[in-house]
């Protein structure tokens, strides 16, 4: 009789310490599949006292003012344009949505924005955040209170651009510092200092005409294509305000 | 309620990892870049609780890190899981004196450590693709990375240390090995 319960308490389930293994790599298990969803819902609830005010725009003005340069130009060149092709990818008629950055990583390997607006306010994966300059990234994960953007700078992220005066288009890579490189797949590609770059006409992932950065330098051409250094005029380590975009396709 | 706090402090810091790698303030930036935090919880916390444990929660913290950072191809694991076990090596049972400083050296090494092979995963995926050398000037990440790291360490991980040791009640839900 003292045997069998002996035994009995001996199983692993009679264990409080097994049980609180279990539950821990449960928890390790869910954080994993949920991709940190709990965690973010939780930052939102806790750094809500501490959201950024609107008092930026001093710092912001110069980039806001570059914005409108590129913008007016190309408006100029688009209206031209669109009176002889009627069907082009345009924006969601529906209104963008404004948030606020909750959390930032904007150096190191590490590039992306955590904004406060998520699956509740109808922000979907693969929509895109433009702040004061232009595009920013687009939005790489959501959770219920929050949506997650890949940054322009991140050395995951690749967007199809093209450079306004020469009208040939590049691909936008984050090299994983401030300053990300447009590929060139054309080693005659006559790009200068100042060029402005934009969004693709021909993305599918992105609106057209999007103003994204300046060429800062160029480098020395490396088997067949010519890369060249861009300063984003958005920029993200001192942005608290953006606008999340549908694109309809 | 304050002794069940107090034993379970370790368990407890643990979650909060994320919530700091969110937060990454602006002021404790080098050259844009922010320290590695979870080293400075990791060096202490494997020191009092040895290398097995260390490498298992150096696990734990790459698969959270992971899912935060959003980098599908590249991973933390393999840096944390090392350093863990290797920050158990120096487990504080064998009578080896940590000083203040010496935090910091270890931290700033394991920083290194943990940045290369991150920077080395990102240039063997681009290197077919003869974009790797897009991707180099962002070594400077690793060395701004491992100057404030080894700035805060000695403060971070010498407070983090007197706490563990305090509730040293060997916290048996994290404690993966009985002694």
């Amino acid at each position: 009789m003292v045997d069998i319960r002996r035994i009995s308490t001996n199983r692993w389930w009679n264990k409080k310490n097994n049980w609180g293994l279990f539950i821990f790599l449960l928890f390790l298990f869910f954080v994993r599949i949920s991709k940190g969803s709990l965690y973010k819902d939780f930052y939102f609830l806790v750094s809500r006292p501490f959201w950024p005010g609107q008092f930026q725009r001093e710092v912001l003005t110069k980039s806001v003012e570059q914005e409108f340069l590129i913008r007016l130009k190309q408006l100029e060149k688009d209206n031209k344009r669109l009176r002889e092709i009627l069907s082009l990818q345009r924006l969601s008629d529906s209104e963008s949505i404004s948030a606020n950055v909750i959390s930032r990583k904007t150096g190191s390997f590490w590039r992306h924005i955590i904004l406060n607006k998520g699956v509740k306010d109808g922000v979907e994966i693969g929509s895109f955040v433009v702040g004061p300059g232009g595009l920013l990234g687009r939005v790489d994960n959501t959770s219920l209170f929050t949506s997650t953007v890949k940054l322009l700078t991140s050395p995951e992220s690749k967007v199809g651009v093209w450079v306004e005066r020469i009208q040939m288009h590049g691909l936008l890579v984050g090299s994983g510092n401030d300053y990300p490189k447009v590929i060139f797949y054309n080693k005659d590609v006559d790009i200068k200092v100042g060029d402005f770059v934009l969004s693709s006409p021909a993305s599918t992932l992105l609106p057209p005409n999007i103003p994204i950065g300046i060429i800062q330098s160029v480098d020395e051409e490396f088997k067949a294509k010519k890369t060249a250094n861009i300063l984003l005029l958005g920029k993200p380590q001192a942005i608290d305000w953006v606008q999340i975009l549908k694109v309809e396709i | 309620m304050g002794n069940y706090f107090k034993k379970k402090l370790s368990f407890i810091s643990f979650l909060f990892i994320p919530i700091v790698y969110f937060w990454d303030p602006n002021w404790l930036e080098f050259l844009g870049v922010q320290p590695y935090w979870p080293l400075f919880w990791l060096l202490p916390w494997s020191m009092i609780y040895g290398s097995f444990d260390g490498l298992i929660i150096g696990l734990s913290l790459g698969l959270i890190l992971d899912s935060l950072s959003h980098d599908s191809s590249f991973t933390q694991i393999p840096g944390l899981v090392l350093c863990g076990l290797w920050f158990g090596k120096l487990s504080i049972s064998k009578n080896s004196f940590v000083g203040h400083f010496r935090f910091g050296l270890i931290c700033a090494f394991a920083s290194v450590f943990c940045g290369s092979l991150y920077f080395f995963q990102i240039l063997i995926k681009y290197w077919s693709a003869d974009t790797y050398f897009l991707y180099l000037p962002s070594i400077k990440n690793i060395f701004a990375q491992v100057f404030i790291t080894g700035l805060l360490a000695p403060l971070l991980c010498s407070l983090l240390f007197r706490l563990f040791q305090r509730s040293k009640g060997r916290d048996k839900l994290i404690s993966f090995i009985n002694k």
